[in-house]
């Protein structure tokens, strides 16, 4: 019977019936995981800070990551844990929505897919989002618009984790000293951001 | 060459993807159709009419494989037999679709013809060799030939008796040699 066999034991035809087993297109895990909203879309595009990975699910972009940060698809992927595959660009509803927040500082018009980010973080980022291109709010702002006063050392810290940089103005959130404060990227990126929004004179 | 020989190895796996499922429950089910979707995709191109459907199949079992799965609690997950669970989503799936297609094996033939890829093996003749095999013959044997599944993952399945599935298997490859024998008389 059939049960045990090993290949050098197969008849000519159990053999032939293995050689009708044939391989999916490629694009098929793909086309399968991010239909369910299992895994993202990643691809490049410019910002104001050089090249930058955006991905996205079907419900908005899930992150963002300059280039410089992790040049490669590989780590980017490894960053935002949820598994990317590479595309050749963002479609192009969101192209443009993006490439117009990008430019004018105003992200209103672009959807964004929190999913999986914790219930302190998101209500971190949801306030953050509400600040201007051109003004700045202390991290002491954000704990009193998110209701937790006591938080402000939590929020600079969610807010140093924001998956979705630049479209999240995290940019915007300065020390109550006026000084800038940390930066995921550098406090000099900082600085140059919110000069060219011109939130601080240079 | 088969795509998941029944080793050790894809024992470890399965158990991995079940863990990583009630870890990290999306990149766990990326790891699941990494790892079962091309099986699925081979065997449903020879249960379905051609590429397309078997594309479809092998989307869709995973589409209710996912509604499925964040559904069920992570006891249930740890103890889940994904393959042979998966094959029995996909063979109703393929079993619905062969139910809506008004002529079902006649139809596949030209189809395969047409739409399939050079292979060096006679395709359309295979085609017409499965298609003179009954539903559950056709199923048991390529499960067990074309994936290379044991008779116990093909007998839960298919939510039949392991004996049956043995008969099955014997009677579609008595046929076979039976139809092929045929073929050789018709063409001297």
């Amino acid at each position: 019977m059939p049960d045990d066999t090993t290949h050098a034991d197969m008849t000519e035809l159990e053999q032939s019936l293995t050689a009708l087993a044939s391989m999916p297109p490629d694009s098929l895990l793909r086309r399968t995981v991010v239909s369910v909203g299992s895994a993202d879309e990643a691809a490049t595009t410019d910002s104001p800070i050089g090249p930058v990975w955006i991905a996205w699910s079907t419900r908005g972009v899930t992150a963002v990551s300059p280039l410089f940060a992790s040049p490669l698809f590989d780590d980017f992927a490894l960053i935002h844990r949820r598994t990317a595959f590479e595309a050749n660009h963002l479609p192009n509803e969101l192209a443009e929505a993006v490439t117009s927040a990008l430019d004018s500082g105003d992200s209103a018009g672009v959807p964004i897919d929190t999913t999986g980010i914790g219930t302190f973080q998101q209500a971190v980022l949801g306030a953050c989002a509400t600040i201007p291109a051109g003004q700045v709010r202390p991290y002491g702002w954000i704990a009193s618009e998110i209701n937790n006063p006591g938080s402000v050392r939590a929020v600079g810290s969610a807010l140093g984790k924001n998956p979705i940089p630049l479209l999240i103005p995290c940019h915007r959130v300065v020390r109550s000293d006026g000084s800038l404060g940390n930066y995921a990227f550098g406090a000099e990126i900082k600085h140059d951001l919110l000069i060219r929004e011109g939130a601080i004179l240079a | 060459m088969n795509a998941m020989p029944h080793t050790a190895d894809s024992h470890s796996r399965g158990r991995d993807i079940r863990r990583i499922l009630i870890e990290d429950f999306d990149n766990g089910f990326t790891a699941m159709v990494r790892e079962y979707q091309p099986g699925i995709y081979s065997g449903a191109r020879r249960l379905t009419a051609g590429p397309h459907d078997a594309e479809d199949v092998a989307q869709d079992t995973f589409v209710r494989a996912y509604k499925a799965l964040s559904e069920y609690e992570p006891e249930r997950i740890a103890e889940l037999k994904i393959r042979p669970w998966l094959w029995t989503i996909a063979l109703n799936l393929c079993r619905s679709r062969a139910r809506t297609k008004a002529a079902e094996f006649e139809f596949q033939e030209s189809d395969a013809a047409i739409t399939d890829e050079p292979e060096a093996f006679d395709e359309a003749a295979w085609v017409a060799r499965l298609g003179s095999l009954n539903d559950a013959q056709r199923t048991a044997v390529v499960l067990r030939y074309v994936l290379d599944l044991p008779i116990a993952e093909i007998a839960e399945a298919t939510e039949r008796p392991v004996g049956t599935v043995k008969a099955d298997i014997s009677r579609a490859l008595d046929r076979l040699r039976l139809t092929m024998k045929a073929e050789v008389l018709h063409a001297r």
